[in-house]
């Protein structure tokens, strides 16, 4: 093993980056940022806030003026993501060259797999607003472009999980009914059920029934039962409120409070 | 300079003070007397009058007092040892500013017989109630103050071994260096051996006496000097104030070879010590390997610009009192943090590895870790690393890992 030696950065003032919901106070924070999501690096992430911030907090007025020169000189916005990770040195030479092939790999793709990628990134950051607004996108495209069946169903399953994850149960049924009428899934059928389960007005159309046998049913309600429980945010939760709920009756009230503002901010984040 | 540059040789029976603009060196005892009536304190000759007068109280062995916590009860009050320290230093360092025009401290060097990190403490204690900034204060062993004296005469002083005896009221001590001249960097190595046959200097006032004690030194120097060649002999303590009462002694010693005797060597080698610090660049160019010295080099491997290098955290040669360090790193690879540990001695090079398995788990480098090294002796170095997260990212646990490692 070996240790990387930190600079002494003077950061007053940590740079928030919005997707992410994080401020970062280092350069090594934001060589991560951009190494760790590429998608999101590359899509304007390298502005005029991002420059100020490295030459006034980061005091790295070199690299600052590089990245303004880069710019400036119509350089492909990926080289300024390069020299932003080779003059902080907290990635090696060949992690570095293994970034910049994926970004190509990226560049390489079709306008729909590239908008799906992106999709899917936000999907993975739980910012389902944002990753349906690209899903549709693909969808708008397909009305020039021809999309496989397969390919269309897994953007129509994709949405139909996004809008499961703010609570949207009858456009994640909508897009999941789509999505079974490009591949007759067992998979998505299995959610659409799931669905019912969430939210009872919900009706089953009567084509599924037949499919729907009662073993099946008895193993996805036991499944979506067990997924409930299981999940580390889920256990997480659950400690949290344990936690408040053993503090005195003012504390607990503030506890509620924030906790309550926190859950309100993600979820806003979300749509 | 602008203000006083100052070395203090402090013992528990007598304190010397050697300053320098005016090149002068006080002795007192190291005594403290309060006034039976009003807040004065009083310190040398003054002590004793208030005493004798019987309105003063006097307190004694004040550095033994610091050591062992002690307090004293004067006029129903209990002052703590390191109270009446303060009170002492404060009175004694006014004897050189009342000469020099109440001009403030600027370079402030004590020297002390044991490395003791309650008594280094307390001396630092001592300058910030004196409001001398710590920057400008060392505490040094005896043996250093020996070679920064002797390092300040002309190289022919020092071209072999130089040999000291310390003749003091209560012990012998004898004190021996080498130069070793290498490719890189000069070395000085100094020891000190306390010998077991030292006298109390009582016993020089009878004439079958001061004969033992001429022969008990003689035995001392066959048994430490040998036929070795030392470029210099020198004596100091109370005990070599005169010497006539050691004349065979003096003869062996005077052998072939230089003898000096410096009644304030102490006290001087820590102002040449004192005078030194305040040079941007040292006059002394050499690696010191002494009591209050480390021996051993402390460094860990970092990575940069995709390359292994060594980073040193501490030095051989350095003070270990003064080798604290704080740094930032973050861990790459394995959560564990390697330290290479290497002595004077090749082959006695070891790793020293920490485990980092009670911080939380996180993707490669992403934990960054404050490693702070401080030393409670020669060969005792403290290791604290705090666990500080990867900001908003993966948050800080406030985890610390503290571990004592043997040098």
């Amino acid at each position: 093993m070996s240790l990387i030696l930190c600079r002494q950065e003077p950061v007053k003032h940590p740079y928030y980056i919005e997707h992410l919901g994080v401020h970062i106070a280092s350069s090594q924070e934001l060589c991560y940022v951009i190494y760790n999501h590429p998608l999101l690096a590359m899509n304007g992430f390298v502005d005029d806030r991002l420059i100020a911030f490295i030459r006034g907090e980061l005091d790295q007025a070199f690299l600052a003026g590089k990245l303004e020169a880069l710019r400036q000189s119509g350089e492909q916005p990926d080289e300024l993501l390069i020299a932003i990770l080779q003059e902080c040195d907290y990635y090696t030479g060949k992690e570095i060259t293994k970034y910049r092939q994926k970004l190509a790999a990226y560049r390489k793709m079709n306008a729909a797999e590239f908008t799906k990628e992106t999709a899917d990134y936000y999907f993975s950051l739980r910012q389902y607003g944002t990753a349906i607004h690209y899903y549709n996108r693909i969808l708008e495209d397909w009305r020039i472009k021809s999309l496989s069946d397969e390919f269309t169903a897994k953007i129509w399953n994709n949405i139909g999980a996004a809008y499961a994850g703010i609570f949207w149960f009858e456009k994640a049924m909508t897009a999941y009914d789509m999505s079974y009428n490009f591949q007759k899934s067992m998979d998505t059928l299995k959610r659409i059920y799931q669905l019912t389960l969430l939210n009872p007005q919900l009706r089953l159309k009567d084509r599924y029934q037949s499919l729907l046998t009662p073993e099946r049913r008895a193993a996805w309600e036991k499944e979506l039962r067990e997924a409930g429980a299981d999940t580390d945010a889920g256990k997480e939760r659950l400690s949290q409120i344990d936690e408040l709920f053993a503090r005195d009756p003012i504390r607990r009230l503030n506890g509620a409070g924030e906790l309550l503002e926190g859950w309100k901010r993600e979820y806003r984040k979300m749509l | 300079m602008d203000g006083l540059v100052i070395g203090v040789d402090l013992r528990d029976a007598c304190t010397r003070i050697s300053c320098r603009e005016p090149d002068k060196t006080w002795v007192i005892p190291t005594v403290i007397c309060k006034n039976k009536t009003k807040d004065e304190w009083y310190v040398d000759e003054e002590a004793y009058a208030h005493t004798l007068v019987g309105d003063g109280v006097m307190e004694d062995k004040l550095l033994t007092q610091v050591i062992k916590d002690g307090t004293a009860t004067i006029e129903g009050v209990r002052y703590e040892g390191l109270f009446l320290l303060k009170m002492f230093l404060k009175k004694a360092l006014e004897l050189p500013q009342k000469e020099a025009g109440d001009a403030p401290i600027e370079s402030l060097v004590f020297v002390i017989g044991e490395l003791n990190v309650r008594l280094m403490d307390g001396l630092m204690y001592c300058a910030d109630f004196l409001q001398i900034d710590r920057s400008r204060v060392h505490v040094i062993s005896r043996t250093e103050s020996f070679v920064y004296y002797v390092m300040s005469q002309k190289r022919e002083v020092w071209s072999n071994q130089v040999g000291m005896f310390d003749l003091s009221e209560d012990s012998l001590r004898y004190y021996e260096m080498k130069v070793q001249r290498g490719l890189r960097q000069m070395q000085v190595a100094a020891d000190r051996e306390d010998l077991e046959e030292s006298f109390h200097l009582d016993v020089l006032e009878s004439q079958a006496g001061a004969r033992l004690a001429d022969r008990i030194l003689c035995s001392c120097a066959d048994r430490l000097l040998q036929k070795r060649l030392f470029s210099a002999i020198l004596l100091t303590g109370k005990g070599f104030d005169n010497t006539d009462w050691a004349p065979e002694f003096m003869r062996q010693i005077c052998s072939r070879r230089r003898v000096f005797v410096e009644a304030d060597l102490f006290s001087r080698g820590a102002l040449f010590k004192a005078e030194d610090s305040l040079q941007e660049k040292s006059s002394y160019a050499f690696t010191c390997l002494c009591e209050g010295r480390l021996k051993t080099t402390v460094s860990v491997r970092v990575l940069a610009r995709d390359r292994e290098s060594q980073l040193t955290l501490a030095a051989a040669g350095d003070n270990w009192y003064e080798a604290k360090s704080t740094t930032e790193f973050i861990v790459t690879g394995t959560p564990e943090l390697e330290l290479i540990v290497a002595p004077q001695d090749p082959r006695k090079k070891k790793l020293v590895k920490i485990g980092l398995s009670e911080f939380p788990k996180r993707p490669d480098r992403t934990t960054r870790i404050s490693l702070s090294l401080g030393f409670s002796g020669e060969k005792t170095m403290i290791v604290v690393i705090k666990d500080l997260g990867f900001g908003e990212l993966f948050p800080a646990s406030d985890r610390v890992i503290r571990q004592e490692v043997s040098l």
